[in-house]
């Protein structure tokens, strides 16, 4: 009946008036039980899994991924330091603002002329007056080293235990942070993250001058009419996709019993499209994107409604948060870090948004990088940003992720493609 | 399936009026300033004109540098005093010619 | 003296590809003298006049790969006197010329908005000319963020 996932024959066209009752109307909701076709044998994405080209190559594998807990446990007590710490100020200043030694300090806090107070970011206490705030030399070399033995919560990297500094750069650190003794004198008010305004995204998504990622619209309506080497296209069985399709998008993602996990648009079209028309729409594919912004646009205005009632769904929106919370990478942070505790801070010249707005406007068109992008390339990129090994695209857990986020933005109306940095 | 290029562009004015022309073309405008992986420079292909007429007559021109961002979006003005054609025509480097024609009714 | 970081590499490539590490300051000077050349060619050594010319840019532009840009001249645009040229340099980029716009009195408004690529924090001056030989000039300062967190 199926050769390797894709259907042949007479099973084809048995399948074929299947699908087109089940699109009818009220007699479908009579048979609604039929499932919707989906391959549930092979991966969604490539294998093995590669990094993008052009994304930094470290390997991460001694820490922690969504996928598996590797990261070593923070220290008991903060180290001895016996006597005065001496260090090179200068060397110090210079470390604080190097972004190639994992982001710099400048990223979260203002440090007075340490990178020219070139955009400091407000995550985390301005220290341009720390050499007067009475700390022990114990105190600052160990809250660099590794911050969570005086608060076992800190969004702080450990510097130190994580292997960014040694104890020689934490010494020049130390040392530069003694010298600070007067608030940062910034060149330009923006340069000031307390009064640097809030961006607020003004640009006509929809409008499609304005947005590139329009054009996935277009491209999506043809392949939707694209017969396959089989000879059947999404418009066999889905003719009107319009009304069809007017509210689907805002109801994903949604568990799959037959595949063990939360299935999202970019994965259901992979593995529909394999088990229907044969075409092969690997995730993050340009056409699977297409397709991706497509079903979503078709949706646009519809409020996100996602199931959070069933067994499942709540036992994988129960997962999804606590993997949200899960601190990962050699930065050692959890999504809830940037996006919960110190949401809507600027971290350098970005604002960090709360989980509430982050969702409705996927996939988007990136500004700074000519592509659309899916959510599950956005939860890849935040990984390999804080030196976490990144999953593959259809991992079950970027799933449980994806529907609790989901869940955060119930309500929201859908407004895809979106346009963004 | 190629990229269509995006114009917007009023179907109808009154005689004298200013309308506003706002286009986009699907390109890579690939600086010359990028390396490959290899560290081998990718070479410069960009649109480097775009030309507006109008009846023929020109209206607007843009002569571009790598500077301009990928999918060259240009915004400008023509007054109208009759009916006829918008004509726009962006050059690649290499010479390859796009074209694109909008009519405008003006009464 | 700053190095011109893998950031800066990162808004100038994209994905990745890296340009070589040379020393910032000497770049920026040679920058920024090449825009006053191009300006010096363009007004034929004449020295343009500071007005007329109105810049729109973000203040802090979210990444250097597509920055919006509107210039404008409050000047007439009749056939015996019209906006006929506008130059756009961008004084910090490894090649400061950015357009230049054409326009007939067709055009009924001396206005060009586009998208443009910047490689670092620096003024973008526009230069007018009139068909009767007059020069107006701007310029205007973008702040370019590149990145937020590590990556």
């Amino acid at each position: 009946m199926t050769r390797g996932g894709i259907l042949t024959g007479t099973a084809a066209i048995a399948l074929l008036v299947g699908v087109v009752v089940l699109a009818g109307g009220p007699i479908a909701s009579a048979q609604s039980k039929k499932e919707v076709p989906l391959d549930t044998k092979g991966e969604a994405s490539e294998r093995p899994w590669k990094r993008y080209a052009g994304w930094p190559t470290r390997d991460e594998s001694k820490y922690n991924t969504l996928g598996n807990l590797a990261t070593p446990p923070a220290p008991k007590q903060p180290r001895k330091i016996t006597g005065p710490i001496t260090g090179d100020a200068k060397k110090g200043a210079e470390l604080a603002a190097d972004r190639n030694r994992g982001g710099s300090c400048l990223a979260c806090h203002v440090m007075g002329p340490a990178g020219g107070a070139n955009l400091p970011g407000n995550v985390a206490p301005d220290l341009s007056e720390i050499g007067n705030a009475g700390r022990e030399d114990e105190w600052l070399f160990n809250y660099i080293y590794d911050a969570r033995v005086y608060n076992p919560d800190t969004v702080m990297p450990p510097w130190g235990s994580h292997g960014f500094f040694n104890d020689q750069d934490i010494n020049d650190m130390v040392a530069f942070l003694k010298t600070l003794k007067s608030p940062a004198a910034f060149k330009t008010t923006l340069d000031d993250p307390t009064k640097r305004p809030p961006p607020v995204e003004k640009r006509d998504n929809l409008d499609p001058i304005e947005n590139p990622g329009m054009w996935a619209v277009d491209k999506a309506q043809e392949l939707w009419k694209q017969k396959s080497s089989i000879g059947f296209s999404c418009n066999t069985c889905h003719s009107d996709p319009q009304t069809t399709f007017k509210t689907w998008a805002a109801s994903m993602p949604k568990w799959e019993p037959r595949l063990n996990k939360v299935l999202g648009v970019e994965e259901f079209v992979t593995r529909h499209a394999k088990a229907t028309t044969g075409a092969n729409w690997l995730m993050e594919t340009d056409d699977n994107l297409a397709m991706s912004v497509y079903l979503r646009f078709l949706a646009n205005g519809t409020p996100i409604q996602v199931d959070t009632s069933s067994a499942e769904a709540k036992a994988a929106i129960e997962r999804g948060k606590e993997l949200s919370h899960r601190k990962v990478g050699q930065l050692n942070m959890a999504c809830t870090d940037c996006h919960g505790i110190v949401a809507n801070h600027w971290i350098r010249g970005q604002w960090l948004g709360e989980p509430k707005g982050q969702y409705d406007h996927f996939p988007t068109w990136r500004t700074s990088l000519l592509k659309v992008w899916d959510i599950r390339q956005r939860f890849q990129w935040c990984q390999v940003n804080i030196r976490a090994d990144e999953l593959p695209p259809d991992a079950k857990e970027y799933g449980d992720l994806e529907l609790y986020l989901a869940s955060q933005n119930e309500g929201l109306k859908l407004s895809v493609p979106g346009i963004r940095h | 399936m190629a990229e269509k290029p995006r114009l917007k562009i009023p179907k109808e004015a009154k005689k004298g009026e200013v309308i506003e022309i706002k286009t986009l073309l699907p390109h890579v405008m690939e600086s010359g300033q990028r390396k490959d992986k290899d560290g081998k420079p990718i070479a410069r292909k960009i649109i480097n004109k775009f030309a507006c007429e109008f009846n023929g007559k020109p209206v607007f021109t843009a002569n571009m540098e790598p500077a301009i961002a990928a999918n060259p979006y240009i915004q400008f003005h023509a007054k109208v005093e009759e009916s006829g054609t918008f004509k726009f025509t962006w050059t690649d480097d290499d010479g390859t010619v796009t074209t694109a024609e909008e009519k405008i009714t003006v009464s | 003296m700053r190095q011109l970081s893998r950031r800066d590499a990162l808004v100038l490539g994209a994905s990745g590809a890296a340009l070589t590490v040379t020393g910032w300051s000497a770049r920026a000077s040679a920058a920024a003298k090449e825009a006053a050349e191009q300006i010096d060619k363009f007004t034929g050594g004449k020295t343009a006049e500071k007005g007329k010319v109105s810049i729109e840019l973000p203040e802090i532009a979210e990444n250097g790969n597509t920055v919006p840009l509107s210039v404008t001249v409050d000047a007439p645009m009749t056939a015996d006197n019209y906006v006929s040229e506008i130059l756009v340099v961008a004084d910090g980029n490894p090649n400061p010329g950015v357009a230049t716009f054409h326009l007939s009195p067709l055009a009924g408004k001396a206005e060009a908005s586009t998208r443009i690529r910047l490689a670092t924090t620096q003024n973008i001056i526009a230069v007018a000319k009139t068909s009767k030989g007059e020069f107006f000039t701007n310029q205007k300062l973008v702040k370019v963020t590149i990145g937020g967190c590590g990556g």
